[in-house]
């Protein structure tokens, strides 16, 4: 996976410095060191309202809902993981990116945290079959991640929110929108 | 020998639970599937086209189709499959038999790990464990300090 459209959107709205760099593979220190900067004042969110939200505004936006409008202040990395054309078979050249997350949340450093895998696309094809394509995909690399790389289901949680919350707005089909959140959900309880 | 002599010698890292990346027994799991990428993403999209990465799909796609998948991705499948279960083995034996000293030198630590690339170099430089050896490696962060505990992965020569 390339950083070209890794946005490492952390605590406080910095940016990585890496992330910055252009077509430089994403690495386990870089995913281990966005992830754990953790906030004291990270609020807390509870995935199943995201959903909700989603559900109720398909082709209406998400940006200015409660509970969507607070993830920007968790500890949270973009990647970009293909899948194969309106399908959830992730890509095998995507396999890394999926192995390099499982890599880092096995670290010490993440071991005691909760995830969460937010699925976008863009705005290409139909609202509510990408909301719920985009809640597969994302249940996928949630499902490879219990199951192949063996994560603990209760570290992971996953939610589709189509095309409703673009990362560029004004280019609501540009594949740039086509991303996957991971985003840390705070400690284990 | 003082306790923190006795744990500074006792530090030993075969491979740190997540930088395993090199190592012939266990890799990274970004490697393991990496090199799975390579040896069967043709057959992969060919033969087992709309399956996932997770619960064990492609493996069973392979044993179905076995004449379909070429013999670099059989063999290739074979040893990601059995580096990944090494890896997860390794892992949970170090928590089994680390949990007593965790429990008494690092009880109340918070921030679990805090693995400094720094830390690992030193460790492996002080490694003195002999082949076969399982035993429970953990030092304490200079840095820190005490309430830092470090845990690395046993060895597993």
């Amino acid at each position: 996976m390339f950083v070209r459209q890794l946005r490492a959107g952390l605590t406080l709205g910095l940016l990585l410095a890496a992330g910055n760099a252009s077509a430089q593979e994403l690495s386990n220190q870089q995913l281990i060191d966005s992830l754990s900067q953790i906030s004291k004042a990270a609020p807390a969110i509870d995935p199943a309202l995201l959903a909700q939200e989603a559900n109720a505004n398909v082709g209406k936006g998400v940006a200015n809902q409660p509970n969507w409008s607070q993830l920007a202040n968790l500890s949270q990395l973009l990647v970009e993981i293909d899948f194969e054309n309106d399908s959830i078979a992730i890509e095998p050249k995507s396999y890394r990116t999926v192995g390099l997350i499982a890599d880092a949340l096995h670290h010490p450093n993440l071991m005691f945290y909760k995830f969460l895998v937010v699925g976008h696309t863009s705005s290409t094809g139909d609202a509510k079959h990408n909301l719920n394509l985009s809640q597969q995909r994302a249940d996928a690399i949630t499902e490879a991640l219990a199951t192949t790389f063996a994560i603990p289901r209760d570290r992971l949680s996953s939610v589709g929110v189509g095309q409703e919350m673009p990362v560029d707005p004004a280019n609501p089909k540009a594949a740039d929108n086509r991303r996957v959140q991971l985003i840390n959900l705070g400690r284990i309880k | 020998m003082n306790r923190l002599g006795l744990l500074s010698g006792a530090i030993v890292v075969a491979s740190l639970s997540l930088a395993g990346i090199g190592r012939a027994d266990t890799m990274s799991y970004a490697d393991a599937v990496t090199a799975l990428a390579k040896d069967c993403g043709a057959d992969i999209k060919k033969v087992c086209k709309g399956l996932n990465l997770g619960n064990n799909q492609i493996q069973d796609c392979r044993q179905k189709n076995e004449a379909k998948v070429s013999p670099t991705c059989t063999s290739t499948l074979g040893q990601v499959t059995a580096s990944i279960q090494q890896r997860q083995a390794a892992q949970t034996g170090f928590f089994k038999i680390c949990a007593h000293d965790a429990a008494q030198y690092c009880g109340g630590v918070k921030g679990e790990g805090n693995i400094l690339a720094s830390v690992e170099v030193e460790t492996r430089r002080q490694r003195q464990m002999q082949p076969g050896d399982h035993r429970c490696g953990m030092a304490i962060d200079p840095n820190l300090g005490e309430r830092s505990c470090l845990f690395v992965n046993c060895a597993r020569d």
